[in-house]
């Protein structure tokens, strides 16, 4: 689509220059890759790192994705906004651009993770699981951020939008399978894990590195992706016209 | 091909009516809208770039309907908000590049480069934006909207906030702007600006407008000129065409006249004609503030606030 390239190098250079931002996105998950994956005693698994993992991956898609709702927030509220609209490039280009700038950016602190987790222990993986884990996780990044997305444009407050995420974030992750097995959990959390979205994605992944092919799983991520999107797309065309 | 054309153009938010039957016919020349805060100028401005839909009545931008053809008005449009939306992490030739790509000029690099230098901006085109001062931003907001060359610009409030040097610097490029054959619609607050460089003014309160023409045709239409005169000893009457005694009072007399200028220096010879000792004559022309203040009234603040309405109007604004 017309635009999309320019809305997201704009992003992009915005987010190199911001160096802090690049730096606080890549020392979180490894922090969690050392001091969960490493330190943690565990008995249920042998490679402890090769479960948290695809937990750590999913993670950072989720924090990386669930703040991209202020990207558009605050081009509306500093008047950015008002002048992309002003212009004859496809409107749907700035959100479309968004979610991909996100997705991506969330592709590339994952890869650093794979990279860190293959040099501290993890099991290397061939090339084909490794596509098919970037294409889970890129379904999942685009999953969260049009969700994200959409929220900030109907709070439509920046503070709002922040105690959302905050809100947010934490449980899902902790109530996901990221950090131990269902038949580890409480019966009531593995209840709560199953149908938590993050789990799915994470299942998804460990299925790859077990020599799997999650190919119902992908599909249905697949269309949740899709159903998400196009909400974002209504909301935002609401929202704009 | 009419630049900007509405007729009957109206917005309510809820039963506030923000901008009540507009009708507007601009063709290249600079525009101000002038109005109190809260008189309907920015919803106009938004309604006129496709960013707002009106609620009755018709707007068209070089005669595309901007419900019916918004893609077609946007392509001939540029609009700068007041909000000084320059991203400061990119330099001046980035943020630009970014425009110019997004308006798919053909030649990005070179008409980067010229419109840089048009605006005094090409030794800092490689620097920070967050380096520059308000007027150098300002400017820089500028070449973003020229960049696809538009054949009517919008300015939401352009000298905001800036320094009086900066503010000339403003509006020297927005006439050399004019000059190529653009119209530029622009809202204000700053009425000693409006009526130096505006062609012709609007004036709009509640969303109607109280008053529009040149500022000249304004200030000589609603008001006179002043004239006050110092007398030593007592006063003796004159009769002069053109000055209308208003009043005396300790030493002082005062005329009005349509035109000040001319009658000045008539009343002086007739006052000494009739006998009266001149000391010192004054004269004071109408401003356009007098002219603002007389058409917009008292402003009232608002009354039984209802925060649903605010809540709504910023919603859309924003």
């Amino acid at each position: 689509m017309k635009g999309v390239a320019t809305y997201m190098y704009r992003d992009f250079i915005r987010w190199i220059r911001y160096r802090v931002g690049v730096i606080s996105a890549l020392v979180l998950p490894a922090a969690w890759l050392l001091f969960v994956g490493l330190a943690l005693p565990v008995t249920f698994t042998g490679n402890y790192l090769d479960f948290i993992t695809p937990g750590i991956l999913v993670m950072t898609i989720l924090t990386a994705g669930i703040s991209s709702g202020s990207l558009l927030m605050f081009d509306k509220i500093l008047g950015f906004l008002n002048k992309f609209l002003a212009m004859p490039v496809p409107r749907e280009s700035i959100l479309v651009s968004k979610i991909l700038f996100i997705s991506v950016r969330g592709l590339i602190q994952a890869t650093i993770i794979i990279v860190l987790a293959v040099l501290i222990g993890a099991t290397m993986m061939n090339p084909l699981q490794y596509g098919l884990v970037y294409l889970i996780l890129f379904l999942f990044g685009v999953f969260i951020s049009a969700f994200s997305t959409t929220v900030a444009l109907y709070l439509d407050d920046h503070d709002s939008f922040a105690a959302f995420t905050a809100m947010v974030t934490m449980p899902l992750f902790f109530t996901s399978s990221a950090l131990m097995p269902y038949d580890a959990m409480p019966g009531w959390l593995a209840t709560i894990a199953r149908v938590n979205p993050l789990s799915f994605a994470i299942d998804a992944i460990r299925d790859v590195g077990a020599g799997g092919v999650p190919v119902v799983p992908i599909l249905l991520l697949f269309v949740f992706t899709a159903v998400v999107v196009v909400m974002a797309g209504y909301v935002f065309r609401k929202v704009t016209v | 091909m009419t630049a900007i054309l509405t007729e009957g153009l109206t917005k309510k938010f809820g039963n506030l009516c923000a901008v009540d039957s507009l009708d507007l016919s601009i063709e290249k020349e600079i525009f101000g809208l002038l109005g109190p805060n809260g008189s309907g100028k920015t919803t106009t401005v938004l309604m006129l770039t496709t960013l707002l839909a009106q609620t009755k009545g018709s707007a068209s931008i070089c005669g595309h309907d901007t419900l019916l053809a918004p893609e077609k008005v946007r392509d001939c449009i540029s609009y700068v908000p007041q909000d000084m939306a320059v991203d400061t992490n990119l330099t001046g030739r980035e943020n630009m590049l970014v425009f110019a790509r997004l308006y798919g000029i053909s030649d990005p690099k070179d008409k980067v480069d010229e419109l840089l230098a048009v605006m005094e901006l090409s030794d800092r085109a490689d620097d920070l934006a967050k380096t520059y001062s308000g007027g150098m931003r300002r400017r820089l907001e500028l070449a973003e909207a020229l960049v696809h060359e538009p054949e009517v610009v919008f300015l939401d409030e352009p000298t905001i906030g800036l320094d009086v040097a900066a503010r000339r610097s403003i509006w020297n490029h927005i006439r050399k702007m004019t000059k190529k054959g653009m119209t530029i619609f622009m809202t204000t607050h700053y009425m000693d600006e409006a009526d130096q460089y505006c062609d012709r003014v609007g004036i709009i309160s509640h969303g109607k407008v109280a008053a529009m023409g040149t500022p000249q045709e304004l200030k000589s239409r609603l008001m006179k000129d002043v004239v006050t005169v110092t007398l030593e000893g007592e006063y003796h009457p004159v009769m002069l065409e053109g000055a209308v005694f208003v009043g005396e009072s300790e030493g002082t007399v005062s005329f009005t006249a349509g035109n000040g200028r001319e009658a000045l220096p008539l009343l002086a010879d007739a006052l000494k004609q009739a006998g009266n000792c001149v000391k010192a004559m004054s004269l004071r022309e109408p401003s356009l503030d007098d002219v603002f203040l007389q058409s917009v009234g008292k402003q009232e603040e608002p009354k039984g606030f209802e925060e649903w309405k605010f809540r709504m109007m910023l919603h859309r604004r924003n």
